[in-house]
């Protein structure tokens, strides 16, 4: 999948105006980004990826880019 | 898999009790947090809860239903051969509530009583505890009561960064349930299973004998809780009907713990069980741990009082990290109207200095 497809779906997730998201927004300044959004990527990286993610990744998490790399 | 088979034991009523106050989450909103609890509450299907008054516990409402429950099945005192009470905020550390509740519902001195010490996966486990109970004794009726007032422990135990969370999740519930021998076809079959490495996702570590000196704080990792929940339970799931050659179709009802929706509709997604199939309780009721499930089924059959079988598929996870399930037939008239009341146990103890 190309990397803006991904950023797209991350958008669609956060409910997000497209082009909102770059591979080096700071999760941080992501209003959306709480606890809730945590538990809908797990989701998104199981359904559409196939990804098991343990909390301690997501915890570690800083900008969009590393979610794309978990997308791989 | 470990699978407990029982033959000549049905479920034959259910009974939940709840207090009068009911609040809306619309009470925690105010000018800086609008947004996040309306989402909150569309994450979790949370629209409010009932809340115990102070001096009632969980045990109060398991009581009101128990006896609601003998006397609407008119069932002798005599006859209840087991009381197994399932919670996590019994009335003391030191007795078990159950002999409290042995005592105040005038059962027989034959009686075995006692409490279990499990949360969201309690109703499911305590059914397996007590049809084995009943399986390898001469007991004809037994009563499972269930239930916890996390709602009230919350509101006083504060831990700053999730409190709101925690007080707009749960919910105050307790319920009875009455297993008798039959010689009509019946099964119960149960699961029930335990990981105990997780035992930090929801923990108050602070609270007996290994910690002893703390207020009580509750943590819940809610992320582990999550990942544990969208992969165990599911496959739990699966694998028994997988075992028993039973789908979907085959049942009228997939009644969950009532975790979070966002939850319930991943394992339901997850299990192929249409999301009509699943009873909802936790939009009026919020998460009320062990008596989340027959809550669910009281919500959903309570007021039909209709002659008739559904078969069920309950699943009950969380805390521990215990999961657990019971697949059996509930005639939908077993199932009673919602009981509300207020009432509250004198011990007769007031100051701790006084003793």
């Amino acid at each position: 999948m190309e990397a803006k497809e991904k950023l797209e779906k991350l958008e669609e997730m956060f409910e997000l105006d497209e082009g909102t998201l770059s591979e080096d927004t700071l999760l941080d300044d992501i209003e959306e980004w709480d606890s809730m959004s945590k538990l809908s990527l797990i989701v998104l990286l199981d359904d559409d990826f196939g990804k098991k993610v343990t909390g301690e990744q997501i915890n570690g998490l800083v900008k969009i880019k590393d979610i794309l790399k978990l997308m791989e | 898999m470990i699978l407990s088979e029982f033959k000549k034991i049905k479920i034959s009523a259910i009974v939940g009790a709840v207090p009068s106050n009911w609040t809306s989450i619309e009470n925690f909103i105010n000018d800086d947090n609008r947004e996040t609890v309306e989402k909150f509450s569309n994450m979790t299907g949370v629209k409010g809860r009932y809340n115990v008054n102070d001096f009632q516990t969980t045990s109060d409402l398991a009581f009101a239903a128990a006896r609601e429950l003998l006397e609407k099945k008119n069932i002798e005192l005599e006859s209840i051969g087991a009381i197994v009470y399932v919670t996590q905020s019994p009335d003391y550390a030191v007795p078990s509530t159950a002999c409290v509740l042995q005592y105040r519902l005038g059962l027989s001195k034959e009686c075995m009583a006692f409490d279990v010490n499990l949360g969201c996966s309690g109703y499911t486990y305590g059914l397996n505890i007590v049809a084995s109970l009943m399986n390898s004794s001469n007991i004809a009726k037994a009563l499972l009561l269930a239930g916890d007032t996390s709602a009230k422990e919350k509101s006083r135990k504060i831990k700053t960064k999730t409190a709101n969370a925690f007080r707009m999740l749960f919910g105050d519930a307790g319920s009875a349930t009455l297993l008798e021998k039959t010689d009509e076809e019946s099964y119960i079959d149960s699961v029930s299973c335990t990981d105990g490495s997780g035992f930090k996702a929801i923990i108050k570590p602070f609270t007996g004998y290994r910690n002893p000196d703390g207020k009580g704080v509750s943590l819940m990792n809610d992320i582990d809780v999550f990942n544990f929940t969208i992969s165990e339970v599911p496959k739990m799931l699966k694998d028994y009907m997988k075992l028993k050659g039973l789908t979907p179709d085959d049942y009228d009802s997939l009644v969950m713990h009532q975790a979070n929706l966002f939850i319930l509709k991943q394992i339901a997604k997850k299990t192929k069980f249409p999301m009509d199939k699943v009873p909802i309780s936790i939009d009026t009721f919020g998460n009320t741990s062990s008596a989340s499930i027959p809550i669910s089924l009281i919500k959903e059959y309570g007021d039909l009082n209709e002659d008739r079988n559904i078969k069920t598929l309950m699943c009950g996870f969380g805390v521990g990290l215990s999961w657990s399930l019971i697949s059996a037939d509930i005639n939908i008239k077993d199932i009673y109207p919602l009981v509300k009341n207020d009432d509250y146990f004198l011990d007769g103890y007031e100051n701790e200095t006084d003793l």
